[in-house]
């Protein structure tokens, strides 16, 4: 049978609810990564605390979420843009986990630096430009999705490629920087580790920016990963075709 | 006593259920009289020698027995008369029927499905008299003759069989006859065979209705058959059916007339009622 | 609401089978009211290609012009071209045109005062074969095709009327098959039958597509997606989009598609 109009309305309602979650769930890994930033940045415990207390609340949100949707496709056998969404829905809320699990790592990092020299963060000046990057990359994913348009994702991957550069240099610079004693072993270890949390970041950033474009197109861009050594980005997808239009 | 709703409703619902019985007995009251009546005064008169006898019809006082005879002239001229008359008009009307119900949507059909309702109206003395006259037009010295009598009746018959194998083909639905078409068979075919088939107990309750209408007529046949006291004298010559037979005894002068014509009476009834449960039984088992 | 540029015969992207049938433009009225206006379409050699559509789209219309059932009623006449392997129908006798082109109905229709036996084999019979072997032979293929031999054969001589729905529409479906036809249309063959009954039949048209190619009414989206590798929407007499079902599934290219199968229509 062609969905009821009760099945409709019941439909509808529920995925009123998913959206609310994943919007919810959204904000929330945004000022999650923004909090961990701010605490690398400033130092107070306190702003990792709240990570802390974010990255719970992601995780409790990505179980409902999880839940909910396969008792959607199990109960109303959606079809078109409503199983796209929800298919979609179910691969973001992953990725938005992952995005307050590695906020949360950040954090710690941050906890742990607080009794050591700061100072030395200043000479890292890269791994500043990451953190900025990543958050705006985060953010422009996070919006496509909670305002379902797929143009300002579409040249993800080619970001991607600028932070993964990026990180090459980062961690070049930090081996330097160990290796002629101006940074402690114990600091570097821990940027490290950030600079490879912010890289996985992105390709966090990345995975939701495409999972959007496949919601509102059904395309599917390949997301092609540097290989070692391969200076060219990959080609960009090409532009999917115009969206299903109105009637 | 508390009269809710639900109360007046039960009370109201016997009390229609048995004003209905009620008039089921009325209606079946003169019924029961009337087997009653003629059962009363015509059984003793019955025996196998009344039914079969092929002389001496009952009136005709041979020298010291005046009971002897019987009506079986009349019944063997029912049945011939009748019987020419079923085979002319039952496959008229089982044709002009079919017609009516599958092809004849148009202007024609609906002329003729008209004319047919106004002929089943028709007195059957005028079709009588219709009958009379043509004969005497075609062929005036056996204007009086059993076939006569079996044209008429004939006119008579075929009215009812065209209309009730056109219902009976109407109740035929529609599906079958697209399963039939859709396996490419072609239309007359699938209206013969299958359309026919599945409606034919309703065509051959039609038919029996009308033979049996037919067989108790009496004015068509005052006209055509006139009378005879032999039975069946030949399709050129007059014939004494059931139906006259009865009219003329009843209204005899001799006891043993009346008496004969009670009994043609209750033979003609019981025949009736035998032959229309003899149908309704055959076409049962047909059903299941 | 803009004009569809249906994916069909015209779309040489689908290298799938080559086409058994190809409706060039119909328009199909009843007297002068248009039910169907200007379908073009093409279905594929031994598929299943359903069609969907609310109802009083034209669906079951379009598909009794197919073999030329919808002339039967009065005032039925169409426009434009049906070809069968080429061929226009319209141009053929239609008694032998519906001999290829068989049809079940939405209503199980066996004969009612006929065998099993004999309902299978009406066809053949109706059509002058009177051979009591090839009778036996077709009968009983025909009703081994239609899944229904097991559940017959131990008294095929009993009265067809007899058995379930689900059983009697098999029966029809053994009786269309019996006069072994090119292409068999199914219009909406399951909605009077329960879900086990039509799970049978979903079965047996799963199978009779490496045989027959299938058409099917139908206005279940699941049942499309589980026998049909094609998929033609209908709205309104106008045939709307026209594409894989796994396609129209997953990324309908009409807004006015997704709305209906995402039960978005009033």
């Amino acid at each position: 049978m062609m969905p009821t109009a009760v099945e409709r309305k019941a439909l509808s309602e529920a995925l009123g609810h998913l959206n609310e979650n994943m919007r919810t769930m959204s904000e929330l890994a945004v000022l999650a990564i923004r909090k961990a930033a701010q605490s690398l940045d400033k130092g107070h415990r306190r702003d990792s605390e709240e990570v802390f207390t974010l990255d719970q609340e992601i995780y409790g949100l990505k179980q409902k979420v999880e839940q909910s949707c396969i008792e959607l496709i199990a109960l109303y056998a959606p079809v078109a843009s409503d199983l796209r969404t929800i298919t979609a829905s179910l691969e973001i809320t992953t990725d938005l986990d992952r995005i307050g699990r590695y906020s949360r790592d950040i954090a710690e990092a941050a906890e742990k630096l607080r009794g050591m020299s700061r100072e030395s963060l200043g000479k890292i000046g890269n791994l500043t430009r990451m953190a900025d990057m990543t958050i705006q990359m985060i953010e422009t994913s996070v919006n496509a999705f909670t305002q379902r348009q797929a143009d300002p994702v579409r040249d993800i991957v080619r970001t991607d490629d600028a932070i993964d550069a990026l990180h090459d240099e980062v961690f070049q610079e930090l081996v330097e920087k160990m290796t002629d004693q101006s940074v402690s072993p114990r600091v570097g270890a821990q940027y490290i580790l950030i600079n490879r949390y912010f890289e996985r970041l992105a390709d966090h950033a990345v995975n939701i920016g495409l999972d959007v474009i496949y919601m509102i197109t059904a395309q599917r861009p390949a997301k092609v990963k540097r290989q070692n050594g391969d200076a060219r980005p990959p080609p960009t997808p090409a532009p999917p075709p115009p969206a299903p239009s109105s009637a | 006593m508390k009269l809710d709703r639900d109360g007046r409703r039960r009370i109201f619902n016997w009390v229609v259920s048995g004003l209905c019985f009620l008039c089921v007995v009325v209606a079946l009251v003169p019924l029961g009289s009337l087997l009653y009546t003629a059962f009363l005064n015509g059984s003793h008169i019955l025996s196998i020698s009344f039914l079969i006898s092929p002389e001496n019809p009952v009136g005709i006082c041979v020298p010291g027995n005046c009971s002897a005879g019987g009506i079986g002239p009349a019944i063997y001229a029912t049945i011939v008369v009748v019987g020419i008359a079923a085979l002319i008009s039952i496959p008229v009307g089982v044709l002009s029927g079919i017609y009516l119900s599958e092809y004849g949507r148009g202007r024609l059909g609906r002329v003729i499905s008209f004319f047919t309702d106004v002929m089943t109206g028709t007195p059957s003395i005028v079709v009588g008299l219709f009958a009379f006259a043509v004969f005497v037009y075609i062929d005036r010295a056996h204007a009086f003759s059993a076939l006569d009598g079996s044209v008429a009746l004939a006119i008579i018959m075929v009215p009812t069989v065209t209309r009730t194998t056109e219902e009976g083909l109407r109740l035929v639905p529609n599906s079958l006859r697209e399963g039939a078409y859709a396996l490419g068979i072609p239309r007359y075919r699938a209206v013969l065979q299958i359309v026919l088939s599945t409606g034919r107990s309703i065509i051959i309750t039609g038919a029996v209705l009308a033979v049996m209408r037919a067989s108790g007529e009496v004015a068509p046949l005052l006209v055509t058959t006139l009378f005879s006291p032999q039975g069946f004298t030949g399709l050129g010559s007059p014939a004494g059916l059931l139906g006259p037979v009865i009219f003329f005894y009843a209204t005899g002068a001799s006891p043993l007339l009346v008496r004969a014509a009670w009994g043609a009476s209750l033979l003609l009834i019981l025949a009736m009622l035998g032959i229309s449960l003899a149908a309704r039984i055959a076409l049962r088992n047909r059903f299941k | 609401m803009q004009a569809a540029v249906p994916l069909g015969h015209n779309d040489e992207n689908h290298d799938g089978a080559p086409f058994k049938m190809v409706v060039e433009n119909l328009s199909a009225f009843y007297g002068t009211k248009k039910a169907v206006s200007g379908v073009s379409l093409g279905f594929r050699e031994r598929t299943v290609t359903a069609i969907i559509g609310p109802s009083g789209c034209g669906k079951s219309t379009l598909i009794r012009c197919l073999n030329r059932m919808h002339e039967v009623v009065p005032g039925g006449h169409i426009d434009g071209q049906v070809l069968l392997d080429g061929a226009d129908i319209y141009t053929q006798d239609p008694v032998s045109v519906r001999r290829r082109i068989g049809m079940v109905f939405q209503k199980p229709n066996p004969f009612p005062t006929m065998s099993v036996y004999d309902n299978v084999a009406a066809g053949l019979r109706l059509n002058g074969v009177r051979k009591r072997s090839l009778l036996d032979a077709a009968v009983t293929k025909g009703l081994k095709q239609a899944a229904l031999w097991d559940e017959v054969k131990d008294n095929p001589y009993g009265p067809g009327i007899r058995l379930s729905g689900g059983q009697q529409q098999r029966l029809c479906i053994a009786r269309a098959l019996a006069i072994e036809p090119e292409v068999i249309l199914m219009d909406e063959p399951c909605s009077a039958l329960d879900p086990i009954a039509t799970a049978k039949i979903e079965d047996l048209i799963f199978d009779l597509q490496k045989t027959y190619t299938v058409v099917i009414v139908t206005h279940n989206m699941q049942q499309a997606a589980r026998v049909a590798e094609y998929t033609a929407f209908m709205y309104l007499g106008e045939l709307i989009e026209y594409d894989r079902t796994k396609k129209i599934f997953e990324q309908p290219a009409q807004k006015l598609t997704e709305n209906y199968i995402t039960g978005r229509f009033g």
